[in-house]
């Protein structure tokens, strides 16, 4: 027995299908090409000056940085204030570059600025150091935190805060294993191994969707041995042997059952979760954590920076800075505004709204910063030892906004964390896929 | 009796005769008047001016950038089919496409049969089927950022429930997320899960416009259930049944969130589809090109499936 539909075809044509089709498959390319949401307006039409900031922190954050652009009035312009969401924030901000309905003036990825320096699109910053210098404020920047913005032409942009990566730990899970705090490599792998004793992980990391801290911990581990990604002149140098040494440490960890083995899929959230349920004995994260993961019980505290096995002491730092466009209503208006918000910053700190340190000296000594003494510690310990992504490096440019995030290191830290494969092959794959990056 | 209405109703529109008439779509076009044609081409102008430039800027930009080197800002030289080469002799690429496959031949597959099953069983009278059919089509409704959310809750950590649910029952502590094969298994079991309710609704409007007598009559001439099933119920929602595996490729092929909120692609590429990858490329490499020719790549495959998959649907009408 056989039947065939009730309903005859000749209402479905060919050339109507093929239609629906070509629209509906052309989807990808629509989705690749197709423009940001940041055509709203033109750029800073009217005089004003048009800001850009993304949500660095809690909403409180942005409603307080709302109020303080709003508030500047100078050159004859105001200031506007609009919220970017970091989800495909680059392609929200090229496409509205690209429609000259970008803003004047914008925080943004810690790369950023570089990025769309090389494309010509960056307006130096050089009088605003100027001015700077004739308030006061240059004399106030932390030691060495203006300087990776310096290039050939100019000042690419100014630093406003720092997001750090600092060892934190679990006091009640380090007295539970009778262990003591790590000081190098050779303490912190037994503090692992006791604390794997008690049920909690020595290096607590993730590497799954949209979390960067596993990439962080690798180049932390590496600048923690005297490597990094680049060599001092800024060339690919990732087969150096303090590189190695420092990833076949990471993989003594892992195979220690040091490193949680679900790491590689952690979210920040299914993170910041190991560090509220007393999962999480020690590892790096930004600053702040406290308030990150909501326990103020006082357990969670910050380590001493440990040192590795050449005597090296280092982290990783990048420095979040504010970049001025060249489409702007009055370069004189940008210029006003940077150095007007950046003589209110002091306002978000008083607030306690931000979670990442200050660039600046009168800030990290007003009550509602020092008093917390897991920032005076980073400060006093972490600060000075800190070095960029561009390590050994020490210039910023456009190439580290390929690494930060890119799927090379991405791929990279996955490929440690699941211990498939020895530091060498993982690090060559890692060269081989920034090469071809870099390339282009 | 059915059957032979069924085939004859089939057999005029083959012909292309309308229902109760002798003239087709043919004729009557021939009796257009001039007039007639005018309308119609300023009625449809707007619409087609607004699909240009909705789709034909795009298409055109992409295929632009797919040629060149430069960024997002900067369309940067010529450079032909150096970007299609450098996508098509990537490893990446390749691994992308195997596992895009594999996503939608389960996607595709897994979704029909789930959908299948329960569009048979809503038919049936069962105890608060109202609320059971909403309750179905909740995983479709829900945004799929909320039901990541829920389903890395479920999965992720060694202490998630799933996994603690695996390890009362002393079957170990599956990483479900953290394992390459897992990972890929969970992303292909949650789109299944995500997309049933499509696959219900359609299968349920195509079942609701079967005759029951159909089924009265073969039930007449000894047919067991399997029989009416496999020889009335399929081939008269075959129709259906294509269309729906057309969409769905497309919606497979081209799903970002599902994959990118649970997994991010990972581990080590693991789940990264092509769409994933597409998109990687372009927005954290920021390597514009080979992103946009990976898009161009997809858009091609896609047609050609879906060119294919209606030839089947046309065939299934003829037969």
């Amino acid at each position: 027995m056989s039947t065939k539909p009730s309903i005859a075809s000749s209402a479905f044509s060919r050339r109507g299908f093929l239609g629906f089709a070509a629209a509906a498959a052309s989807a990808p390319l629509l989705a690749a090409c197709g423009g940001g949401s940041a055509s709203q307006g033109g750029g800073g039409a009217g005089g004003t000056i048009k800001f850009w900031d993304m949500p660095w922190a809690t909403p409180a954050y942005n409603d307080a940085a709302k109020k303080l652009a709003e508030g500047f009035s100078g050159s004859g312009s105001k200031a506007s204030y609009q919220i970017i969401q970091w989800n495909n924030f680059y392609q929200t901000f090229s496409s509205a570059i690209a429609s000259k309905t970008g803003p004047a003036v914008s925080t943004g990825g810690g790369f950023q600025a570089f990025q769309f320096e090389q494309q010509g699109q960056i307006a130096y910053a050089d009088k605003v150091i100027d001015k700077l210098k004739e308030n006061g404020q240059f004399d106030d920047f932390l030691p060495g935190v203006l300087d990776p913005f310096k290039s050939d032409k100019g000042y690419v942009a100014v630093p406003w805060q720092l997001d750090m990566r600092v060892f934190w730990y679990r006091k009640s899970l380090f007295e539970k294993a009778g262990v003591g705090l790590p000081t190098d490599w050779p303490s912190l792998l037994e503090a692992g191994k006791a604390l794997k004793k008690v049920g909690a992980f020595g290096f607590t990391t993730g590497a799954g969707a949209g979390n960067n801290y596993g990439n962080h911990s690798m180049i932390m581990m590496m600048v923690n041995n005297g490597g990094g990604v680049w060599n001092k002149d800024g060339e690919l140098d990732l087969m150096n042997d303090r590189n190695v040494e420092a990833m076949e440490f990471v993989l003594e960890l892992v195979s220690n059952g040091i490193v949680d083995p679900a790491a590689v899929s952690y979210t920040t959230d299914n993170m910041s979760a190991q560090w509220k349920d007393g999962k999480a004995g020690y590892g790096l994260f930004q600053v702040n954590v406290p308030q990150r993961v909501g326990d103020t019980s006082g357990d969670l505290l910050v380590a001493d920076p440990i040192t590795g096995p050449h005597g090296d002491k280092a982290t990783i730092v990048f420095p979040n800075n504010i970049m001025m466009y060249t489409n702007t209503p009055s370069q004189e208006a940008s210029e006003a505004f940077l150095v007007y918000y950046l003589g209110q910053l002091k306002e978000l700190w008083r607030q306690k709204l931000m979670s990442a340190l200050p660039v600046f000296k009168s800030i990290t000594e007003m009550p509602e910063f020092a008093n917390d003494p897991n920032n005076v510690k980073i400060v006093k310990d972490w600060q000075p030892i800190a070095k960029t992504f561009a390590a050994q490096g020490k210039t910023l440019n456009a190439n580290l906004a390929a690494l930060d995030g890119g799927q090379a290191l991405n791929q990279f830290s996955q490929t440690i964390l699941t211990g498939k494969a020895d530091a060498k092959t993982a690090l060559q794959t890692f060269q081989s896929g920034l090469e071809s990056v870099l390339k282009k | 009796m059915a059957l032979t209405t069924a085939q004859s109703g089939l057999s005029r529109a083959r012909r292309g005769v309308a229902p109760g008439g002798a003239g087709g779509p043919a004729n009557r076009k021939s009796k257009l008047s001039a007039q007639t044609s005018r309308t119609f081409f300023w009625l449809l102008l707007p619409s087609v001016v607004l699909l240009v430039l909705i789709h034909g800027y795009p298409l055109i930009h992409a295929g632009v950038q797919a040629t060149h080197d430069g960024s997002l800002i900067q369309t940067g030289n010529f450079v032909g089919g150096e970007n299609f080469a450098t996508v098509l002799s990537s490893p990446a690429f390749w691994k992308a496409a195997q596992f895009t496959l594999m996503f939608t031949i389960v996607g595709v597959f897994g979704s029909w049969l789930v959908g299948l099953g329960l569009a048979l069983l809503l038919r049936t009278k069962i105890p608060a089927g109202g609320t059971f059919k909403v309750l179905l089509l909740l995983p479709w409704v829900v945004p799929i950022v909320v039901s990541s959310t829920a389903w890395n809750w479920l999965v992720a950590t060694p202490d998630s429930l799933i996994p603690s649910l695996f390890r009362n029952l002393g079957l170990g502590t599956p990483l479900f997320l953290a394992d390459p094969n897992l990972a890929a298994i969970t992303v292909m079991v949650f789109k299944v899960w995500v997309s049933f309710p499509f696959m219900m609704m359609m299968i349920s409007a195509a079942l609701a416009s079967v005759d029951t007598t159909v089924y009265e009559a073969a039930s007449m001439d000894g047919a067991t259930r399997w029989q009416q099933f496999s020889q009335i119920t399929l081939p008269l929602i075959a129709r259906s049944t294509y269309i729906s595996w057309i969409l769905m490729t497309i919606f497979c092929v081209n799903d970002f969130p599902t994959i990118y909120l649970l997994t991010g692609g990972g581990p080590v590429s693991a789940t990264t589809s092509l769409v994933v990858l597409a998109y990687r490329t372009v927005f954290q490499d920021f390597a514009t090109g080979p992103g946009v020719a990976i898009a161009f790549l997809m858009t091609m495959t896609l047609v050609v499936i879906s060119v294919l998959l209606y030839r089947q649907i046309r065939k299934s009408s003829v037969e």
